[in-house]
């Protein structure tokens, strides 16, 4: 708060992270997901809320999600009723049976009955923990409630699937992020021209956060923003890329393309499906027959599929470079 | 809860750290000489292999003579200025209630070149002016980086610990958690160990807990498990088998972890497979392990998992037609190799992470990925950011030189 009335009065700059400085108080602030955020808003009005499980690509909302949904059921002292858990900082069972118990089973104060606990990347669980879990989850129904927040969420075993409201969260639409980054822009005083702002949507790939820290970051020179700080900004931060990947495999070097995947995917943090949809973006635009395209299409299909599966993404994709190898190799023949 | 046992039997007097009695008499000695004045060598430098009592003798040694121990190891950041924080004031002043102070520096291997510049300097001037004893632990105190550090202090050697003094441990801890162990049995995993206590508990552990009996068998598995060479020889027998069912009883005959050994096969077979269209199939091959790999994670079903097996090793063999290529050495794979980062580094890392985490509502791993790529672009062009951002996700100055240096 104090922040805010600051950058109000003079202007001061801003010194916390975009993502978190803008991040909504309140579902009413949410933008986009709109039968999600409609379901969460009349768990809200009926003080009650199942066990749920935010499936989706990163940066769509998901714990903000669940922050305003605890903040709008419980108001202002909201932080004494939560209980945020990151499964890959403490993914181990202890954490489950100690932690999670001792939170869950000590009742709450207050009109609503129960508590909620957060479990952020729950997809990260060892299938141990995730057992321990799902029998904490039942044992203490009455005084908490979890929301499990995950990327994929066929990773979350059956038996806590079948305890949970599932709610999908999809990429966000271009122009809802445009108006966001848009309106971050004027709060925060920096000038972005058309093509800067075409560029910051583009290269945030519809991932909220990752747009709102490439508008932070450019900003960060003091110049007015276009299409060239944007790309320098990313490209020095993102060097590898989808399009190289691909055409080092088309080449028939598997090794070299399988440590590009490496990178995009370690390094980078790029999700699985995320690599995937470029790769399919691009496939059309390369000039390779026009029969090959269409058999290497079905190969990522089922490919994208597999993950959403829960398969290991590194191991799928490589496969996939692999049948890449392939193509150029026939290519190369029959020319 | 768990607690690792080498955290539970962890000796709290020196009367109970096993072993090196000759070493151990001499730092007592050592220690002893600074009470009437600073010693000619106003440090120790103890080495010696992992797992022969180094840390705990000092921290014994510090209980029975009632010291305040003030101790630095690889997790922290040992620049010259860090390290001037951390010991110079402490080397040079009393304690508050009149304890007498011993300050340890554990794993100085672990100082490196470039994370830690000048580290090892700020140590060496700190021992020729201290008032407190001071005392060294590396593995290996012959390394050319300590030739200057070396001239200031007394070397003190740990040896390996004999298999009998092991198995006599190992059988107090037995009868400590109440089970019933065979003689032989602990005899193995002592020998195994090859004088690392450490290793020989947590083995124990890994064999005994929650067990009542502990017989020879339980403890025979240890003979192969992950063992470099057991790998080599089933990627071996799997890359190059005569036929599938061949390949598919490589992997069935060994103890190997099968988590484990997909990830070696991964990792190898582009080496071994030339030809695109048999590699494309391998890979398919792998794939489709790892896609019942994963319906075994969600469904439970453990009864898939032989078509897990099948794939991986049947299913890569038939394959390719198996040219040979000449010799093709085994590569460990890349994607474990990573997780198996230097401890300081990871501990850097993880903790600015944490840090961020905690602010931005993510996991170490995540703003380790999503969010210091940008940060450190932001740190680099703006240092008035750089200092509001700092103190705002709580990055002290090391961690914003370490976000700053790193990659570039």
């Amino acid at each position: 708060m104090l922040v805010k009335k600051l950058t109000k009065g003079a202007k001061v700059l801003s010194y916390e992270m975009w993502t978190e400085k803008y991040r909504p108080r309140s579902l009413d602030e949410m933008i986009d997901q709109e039968e999600i955020v409609q379901r969460l808003k009349s768990f809200v009005k009926e003080k009650n809320v199942p066990h749920c499980i935010f499936a989706g690509p990163p940066g769509t909302g998901k714990t903000t999600a669940a922050l305003c949904l605890a903040q709008d059921l419980y108001g202002s002292g909201y932080q004494e009723h939560l209980m945020e858990l990151n499964a890959s900082d403490e993914r181990g069972i202890n954490v489950i049976r100690e932690t999670v118990k001792t939170f869950a089973r000590t009742k709450a104060m207050g009109e609503v009955p129960f508590k909620i606990l957060i479990l952020d990347e729950a997809d990260n669980m060892t299938s141990d923990a995730q057992q321990a879990l799902r029998r904490t989850m039942e044992r203490y129904t009455e005084t908490a409630r979890f929301i499990l927040i995950a990327n994929y969420s066929s990773r979350i075993i059956e038996p806590i699937q079948s305890r949970c409201a599932p709610f999908r969260f999809t990429h966000l639409p271009e122009d809802q992020i445009r108006k966001r980054i848009e309106y971050i822009a004027e709060q925060e005083e920096v000038a972005v021209t058309e093509d800067g702002m075409k560029a910051i949507i583009d290269l945030g790939g519809g991932d909220l956060r990752r747009t709102i820290n490439i508008l932070q970051t450019a900003a960060s020179t003091g110049k007015p923003i276009d299409e060239e700080t944007v790309y320098s900004v990313v490209g020095r931060a993102n060097p590898a890329d989808v399009r190289e990947m691909m055409l080092t495999a088309l080449n028939g070097d598997f090794i070299k393309a399988r440590e590009k995947l490496r990178e995009l995917l370690l390094k980078y943090g790029l999700a699985g499906s995320d690599i995937l949809g470029q790769i399919h973006n691009e496939v059309f635009r390369l000039s390779i027959p026009e029969n090959w395209k269409v058999k290497i299409i079905e190969i990522i299909g089922e490919t994208d599929y597999r993950l959403m599966q829960g398969s290991n993404e590194e191991i799928q994709l490589s496969a996939l470079l692999a049948k890449f190898v392939e193509a150029g190799e026939e290519i190369k023949r029959e020319s | 809860m768990h607690v690792p046992w080498t955290f539970k039997y962890k000796p709290k007097t020196l009367s109970e750290v096993i072993g090196n009695e000759d070493a151990k008499k001499k730092i007592l000695k050592w220690i002893k000489e600074w009470d009437e004045n600073p010693p000619e060598k106003r440090a120790l430098l103890i080495y010696g292999p992992p797992g022969t009592g180094k840390t705990v003798t000092v921290e014994a040694l510090a209980h029975d003579l009632d010291m305040e121990l003030v101790q630095s190891n690889a997790s922290n950041y040992r620049t010259a200025d860090a390290v001037q924080r951390f010991a110079g004031r402490a080397s040079r002043y009393g304690t508050l209630f009149g304890k007498k102070r011993l300050i340890l520096f554990d794993e100085i291997d672990g100082i490196t070149g470039s994370a830690d510049r000048g580290g090892l300097r700020v140590i060496t001037q700190i021992i020729k002016k201290t008032d407190s004893p001071i005392i060294l632990i590396a593995n290996d105190a012959y390394n050319p980086r300590f030739s200057t550090l070396r001239k200031f202090c007394q070397l003190i050697k740990f040896k390996r610990l004999r298999k009998t003094q092991i198995a006599r441990l190992l059988a107090k801890i037995c009868t400590m958690e109440g089970i019933q162990a065979d003689p032989e049995a602990l005899k193995l995993i002592a020998e195994r160990a090859n004088g690392d206590v450490r290793a020989a508990i947590n083995d124990l552990q890994a064999l005994a807990e929650g067990k009542k009996r502990l017989t020879f068998d339980d403890a025979a598995w240890l003979r192969s498990r992950d063992r470099k060479e057991e790998i080599f020889n089933v990627l071996r027998r799997i890359f190059y088998a005569g036929s599938v069912r061949s390949a598919l009883r490589a992997a069935q005959e060994t103890d190997v972890d099968l988590d484990m050994l997909l990830e070696w096969i991964y990792e190898n077979l582009p080496y071994h497979v030339k030809d695109p269209k048999e590699l494309a199939s391998a890979m398919e091959m792998i794939a489709l392990a790892d896609v019942y790999r994963g319906r075994i994670a969600t469904t439970q079903n453990w009864s898939l998992m032989r078509y897990y097996l099948d794939f991986m090793t049947a299913g890569v063999s038939a394959s390719w037609s198996r040219k040979s290529h000449g010799w093709t050495p085994f590569r460990f794979p890349s994607r474990i190799a990573t997780m198996s980062r230097s401890k300081a580094e990871r501990g850097m890392l993880g903790e600015i992470g944490l840090r961020i985490g905690r602010r931005c509502h993510i996991s170490a791993d995540r703003a380790a990925k999503d969010v210091i790529p940008f940060l450190r672009l932001i740190f680099q062009i703006n240092p008035e950011m750089r200092k509001g951002l700092a103190r705002w996700l709580g990055l002290n100055e090391d961690m914003v030189n370490y976000i700053i240096g790193k990659d570039q």
